[in-house]
């Protein structure tokens, strides 16, 4: 990073080149400082403003400091002023000159005007020289008992100034005390705010050090000086507001009554002018009541319209703001906000990192009743001027179609994109429509109709050619010419510059050749040269395997490459909800902002509180961010413990789907990758050797459970399970809600299976082979978690099943609910040989 | 908690600096933004926030002058952003306007502004009216006097009594020889009027609005120029119209909970008393309809313009501006009503003012497409703009104003206005 360079930037051409004007405006100031005629203060004034404006510029003019502080013996207050503001800033560099101020501040802080002596005790605390801090000590003391209240809210801070350049000599004056009271008894809501915020900065620094501290830190949170700040609330100006509501969010309540007296008390705080205020609301809303299920649904749908109407009013940052936290609720219960979808609809002025954020909301908020609607305003975008914004919009309505189960109407928009001949639209809707191909393979008909009449010259971007080439493989047998096709492109090896796309047309062409193998052995034999010879690794080494796969074994080859394939239900999530989570816990913050947990952004040297001690000033942050190392810290730990949710179980299937379609990766996921390839090769022996890797061992297992009979001995003959159960996390919840308990047992565990349960994800992907399927699981040794689901086969009865595993007692409490209450102790069986067979 | 904070010129260099704590931050932040600003294209393109390698940075851009906060540490984001909206709108108030050089020739007066504003990196004072007790404006006469005399001072020599008082927004001791009150509805109506598709083999495009979503953003602004302490009531006709409104501090919750009245004791001056939103209006008072038609490389645009539905008071200021799709070549477009222009970034503005009686404006001419093209594939946007005096169309009326303790001499005045907000029209 280049120093700074303003200096020459400036476009003033007045510009000064430097010292010729620094020693003209010494020499001068030092003929103002002892004169005492009339008019003196206005020709003080414009040299001042000088060396200020110098000093703006960013020219050093540390040299007149002595001639400065000569000449601040006056009564005029902005001169003062602007001697302080010199001061201020040079003193820190100067601290021997810094010594010179001591005497005339010190003056000020006597003054008769509490203006001057607030002044004066401001400047004074922010020379910030180590050396000078015995002459705090008095002024401030002075201060803090000062009758105006001006002064008291300048010295309170001073305090915490103080505190940072030297924290024993804040100490030993006993100054933390002296807040402490000054915040209960203060008339002045400001002082009562500053003390606030300066105690919260200097306890929660203490606190490793001193027990004292700590247990005044905790103090601030507890019920006597929460509801004393909450009953003068609307006293405190709207700064302090948000600095009282933080505070009030990391206070626990005893009871629902308790919370909803606070909520009552700071409804009206929601129709604040100041969005900040509305935020650090909706934030104590939201943490109060996020054990109360019902509640919670309630504030979403308290707290819409105020968030609303806040993206929509205001400057376009503020909205910005608000819309990344709408976003991140929007995520967490999109159907609250589904009938607010029109919100979401970009206006053509926006830039396009709002539009970036609405296009999200409204792919989350779709549902049934109103994917129409906006999926026809997506098409809007795809004609968009803003290119992003339209291959992002093409995108959404894609997502909408993976979600939704009538896609009918959809499936005709994307097939429209690709006549629309724009090569952009064409590539995007190429691989959504391969997406949308493995999910709904009923559609390839269609689709494969159009698709055909692409041309491969048309299609540049390696994403979309290589969907593209995806589609020539496997639907070769319906599309006349993919053999044919296929074979140009193979000619054109060399100069087909994406490593992705050779992978592609390799496996296609082997997908091809068992569908149509006289067509195109040919290809095949030039491809597989092509790939051997290719410099990329990855291409050379999948074609070498699939050259040995061929030698040892041509059906095992085509079990391999061409495996029957299960449609894909839910595709993976790119951010795991775990994240989303944890964003959330830190709403109001930065966090929702970039989209990432702080502990992902914030430099490690900011996230301790000693790392920033001596630097940093304010206290709410410092105390927060004291709070966060914790979590941070315990992050790499806590990650495989925290509740596993849906989405992260859908990765766990997604990984699945790679194994047996692995010719389509979605991911770029190394881990992923590598995982399909043990995969392949682990059923390539197949199943003969038994893997010592239990992932491997569970990957398989999975991959087996595609084909057509799932270990049909595991399954008592009375009940046949459908292994391809599906249940989203909200019926799930509801269902939960309505359905009694017909069955609660417990079962005992077996030794191995309690060994084996390390982490839950051990005993999901055990259960999945069952055809039990896990919606969410959490917990730590010793007291695990899991909610599982099940279906009937034939008709679709659904089980749910509760179960907390205790691993020290080796027993498991299983609470089961089902829609057909009669069928409920045949599953308890089979869910208990399930789970007795663990590890087994 | 914010560390600094830069005000910066279109250029990029700094016009002023203010360091809020120990922890210093230097200069080269601004370069590193400056680039950054620079590879995103404008300054509009990039993010409120943003992390650079050593800080996270709040930025706005008012007038031209980037006002820009550095931290390091996490804190809410909207308070960060709210308050850089503030120190922007704090400085236009007292410097008329915004831009360098008057902030060059006041860099005194923005510094007293700042040190008030904020200490320590958290802010304090926000309200107008108590600064205005603290640091007295640059005003016009002063001015004068100082370039007459060579005498200036721009410091009051009243204390700051306001920060002590129970009305933080409202100074003590006004005194006014006439009492006036004037209300204001100032309405912005945003809108996005669709069409359903239509496709004929010419690959013509025929529109007709079809009302996407309407919505009514209002404020109430209130011009209070009252002696002493006055209390207010203000009460609407219709309040149940309103969707979601937020208030101005000095409004009382209560009485708006219960009766849905506005119960204040005002600050001095002009100020917002409370915003609202008003959903789903139904109709929009004019239509705009275009029509694209294109064929072998050439495109026919023709838009009309009319009165959809009578307000009841003249629409004028309607101007409507889009933007030529990239792909066009040359466009010659003529009006029968008003003023037609494209500049050189193939924005199009066409200013019809007042809508006549005797005939419906309308913009038509043909467009040459990019060479290889046959036909037009992005269709352009039109925002249009309006203004409607005297009506506010959300249909929001206000019942009265009461004034407790009313002063000898009295005037109270109303006033709405309806412009267009975000109103788009899809072609």
């Amino acid at each position: 990073m280049a120093p700074p360079a303003q200096a020459h930037r400036s476009p003033s051409p007045s510009q000064p080149s430097g010292k010729g004007e620094v020693s003209d405006l010494k020499s001068q100031l030092r003929q103002l400082a002892g004169s005492r005629a009339p008019g003196i203060d206005d020709s003080k004034r414009e040299l001042f403003k000088k060396v200020i404006s110098y000093m703006t510029i960013g020219i050093d003019v540390s040299a007149v400091f002595g001639e400065m502080v000569m000449c601040s013996a006056t009564s005029d207050i902005v001169l003062k002023k602007m001697c302080y503001l010199y001061v201020g800033n040079y003193a820190k560099v100067n601290p021997d000159l810094a010594l010179l101020t001591i005497n005339f501040l010190q003056r000020d802080c006597k003054d008769e005007d509490p203006m001057i002596r607030g002044l004066a005790l401001r400047s004074l605390c922010s020379l910030r020289v180590a050396n000078l801090v015995e002459y705090l000590v008095g002024p401030l003391g002075l201060g803090l008992k000062d009758n105006n209240s001006y002064v008291r809210t300048v010295a309170v801070i001073g305090v915490l100034k103080l505190y940072h350049i030297s924290a024993p000599t804040c100490i030993d004056a006993d100054f933390p005390p002296t807040l402490k009271h000054l915040m209960l008894n203060d008339p002045d809501p400001q002082v009562v705010a500053n003390c606030l915020s300066a105690l919260q900065e200097i306890w929660s620094l203490e606190a490793s050090t001193s027990e004292e501290a700590s247990r005044e830190r905790e103090a601030l949170i507890s019920k006597p000086v929460i509801y004393y700040l909450l009953n003068r609330i609307k006293e405190f100006s709207e700064w302090a507001q948000c600095l009282v509501l933080e505070l009030v969010a990391k206070y626990v309540p005893l009871d629902s009554n308790e919370i909803f007296d606070i909520m009552n008390l700071l409804e009206d705080r929601l129709q604040h002018a100041n969005g900040a205020v509305v935020l650090s609301t909706i934030k104590v809303f939201l943490h109060l009541t996020l054990s109360m299920t019902d509640v919670h649904q309630q504030v979403y749908e308290r707290i819409k319209a105020p968030l609303l109407t806040l993206v929509s009013s205001g400057s376009p940052e503020q909205s910005y703001a608000v819309l990344s936290h709408l976003h991140i609720l929007v995520m967490r219960a999109p159907f609250i906000f589904a009938s607010d979808y029109k919100h979401f609809y970009c206006q053509y002025n926006e830039p396009s990192y709002v539009k970036k954020l609405k296009l999200e909301m409204l792919t989350a908020v779709a549902n049934e009743s109103n994917t129409y609607e906006i999926v026809t305003e997506l098409c809007e975008y795809a004609a968009n001027v803003d290119i992003p914004i339209a291959r992002e919009s093409i995108r959404a309505v894609g997502k909408i179609a993976l979600q939704q189960y009538d896609v009918n109407a959809i499936v005709d928009r994307l097939l429209q994109f690709l006549e629309m001949e724009k090569d952009y639209v064409t590539a995007e809707a190429l691989v959504l429509v391969k997406d949308l191909l493995r999910k709904y393979p009923q559609w390839s008909h269609d689709c494969i109709a159009v698709v055909g009449s692409i041309s491969s010259q048309n299609v540049q971007e390696p994403k979309a050619k290589a969907a593209l080439i995806w589609m020539l493989g496997e639907y070769s047998q319906d599309m006349q010419d993919a053999p044919y096709i296929l074979e140009s492109l193979t000619e054109n090896w060399e100069e087909e510059p994406s490593a992705e796309v050779r992978l592609h047309l390799l496996t296609a062409v082997m997908k091809c050749f068992f569908k149509r193998p006289p067509e195109t052995q040919k290809v095949l034999g030039a491809a597989l040269a092509a790939g051997l010879a290719d410099f990329h690794q990855d291409v050379h080494d999948r074609a070498l395997f699939y050259h040995r796969l061929l030698q040892y074994n041509v059906s095992v080859a085509e079990r391999v490459v061409n495996p029957p394939k299960q449609a894909v239900s839910v595709f993976a999530d790119t951010q795991s909800s775990e994240i989303k989570d944890r964003i959330f816990d830190e709403f109001n913050s930065l966090s929702v902002v970039y989209q990432k947990p702080s502990y992902m952004f914030t430099d490690k040297d900011y996230r301790g509180p000693f790392e920033f001690s001596d630097e940093l000033g304010n206290l709410s942050i410092a105390a927060e961010s004291a709070d966060n190392v914790v979590p941070a810290q315990g992050v790499e730990a806590n990650d495989k413990d925290l509740l596993l949710s849906t989405s992260e179980k859908e990765e766990i299937r997604g990984a699945t789907f790679n194994v047996s379609g692995y010719s389509a990766p979605l991911y770029d996921s190394s881990a992923a990758s590598v995982q399909s390839e043990l995969a392949i090769i682990s059923s390539t022996s197949a199943g003969s050797a038994p893997s010592s890797s239990l992932a491997i061992d569970d990957l398989l297992g999975l991959g087996l459970s595609a084909a057509p009979a799932p270990e049909p001995a595991s399954v008592p003959p009375s009940l046949k399970l459908n292994s391809k159960a599906i249940l989203d996390p909200g019926t799930f919840q509801q269902k939960w809600r309505q359905l009694p308990i017909s069955l609660s047992q417990e079962f005992s565990l077996s030794p191995e299976g309690v060994a084996a349960l390390t982490t839950p994800q051990a005993l999901l992907w055990h259960m999945q082979g069952h055809s039990i399927h896990c919606i969410a699981s959490g917990g730590h040794s010793p007291n695990f978690k899991f909610f599982f689901f099940a279906q009937k086969a034939e008709e679709s009865s659904n089980f749910l099943v509760e179960c907390i595993i205790n691993t020290s007692s080796a027993k498991a409490q299983v609470k089961i609910k089902a829609d057909d209450q009669s069928t409920s102790q045949a599953f308890s069986d089979v869910f208990q040989s399930a789970l007795s067979k663990f590890s087994v | 908690m914010l560390q600094c904070i830069f005000l910066l010129a279109d250029n990029g260099a700094v016009i002023l600096e203010k360091q809020l704590t120990g922890h210093r931050v230097d200069r080269s932040i601004c370069d590193w933004f400056w680039d950054h600003v620079i590879s995103q294209g404008d300054s509009f393109k990039s993010m409120p926030v943003i992390a650079s390698p050593t800080h996270y940075i709040f930025q706005i851009v008012r007038a031209g002058i980037t006002f820009l906060a550095c931290t390091q540490v996490e804190m809410p984001p909207l308070m960060g952003i709210e308050f850089l909206c503030r120190v922007a709108d704090i400085l236009s108030d007292y410097l008329g306007e915004l831009n360098e050089d008057l902030i060059k020739d006041n860099f005194v007066i923005v510094y007293e502004l700042l040190d008030e504003m904020i200490d320590n990196g958290f802010p304090l004072t926000t309200e107008p009216n108590i600064l205005r007790e603290m640091i007295a404006p640059p005003n016009i006469v002063s001015k004068m006097l100082s370039v007459v005399t060579g005498n200036s001072s721009n410091v009051s020599d009243i204390l700051p009594g306001a920060t002590a008082s129970c009305v933080p927004w409202r100074p003590t001791d006004v005194k006014y020889a006439n009492n006036e009150v004037y209300v204001d509805l100032v309405e912005e109506m945003d809108a996005i009027i669709n069409s359903t598709k239509q496709f004929s083999l010419l690959h013509a495009r025929f529109r007709d609005g079809v009302l996407v979503k309407c919505e009514i953003y209002g404020e109430v602004q209130v011009n209070c120029l009252l002696s002493g302490l006055p209390d207010l009531t203000l009460s609407f006709a219709n309040p149940s119209i309103l969707h979601d409104v937020r208030f101005h501090p000095c409004v009382r919750f209560r009485p708006w909970e219960s009766h849905q009245i506005l119960s204040f004791v005002p600050p001095d001056g002009q100020f917002k008393l409370m915003s609202y939103r008003v959903k789903k209006l139904k109709s929009t008072p004019i239509y705009v309809k275009p029509q694209l038609t294109s064929d072998a490389g050439t495109c026919r645009i023709s838009v009309m313009v009319g009165i959809r539905n009578d307000p009841g008071k003249t629409i004028d200021s309607i101007i409507l501006q889009f933007q030529l799709p990239p792909c066009i070549l040359s466009a010659d477009l003529t009006s029968n009503h008003g003023t037609v222009n494209v500049l050189s970034n193939k924005i199009c503005t066409w200013s019809i003012g007042r809508i006549p009686k005797d005939k419906a404006p309308s913009l038509s001419g043909t467009m040459v497409l990019e060479t290889g093209l046959e036909t037009l594939r992005v269709f352009p946007t039109f925002q249009v703009e309006f203004r409607i005096m005297g009506v506010a169309l959300s249909g929001l009326q206000i019942d009265k104003l009461d004034l407790q303790n009313v002063p000898n001499r009295l005037y109270k005045g109303f006033r709405a206005v309806t412009r267009a907000g975000e109103y788009e029209v899809r072609s």
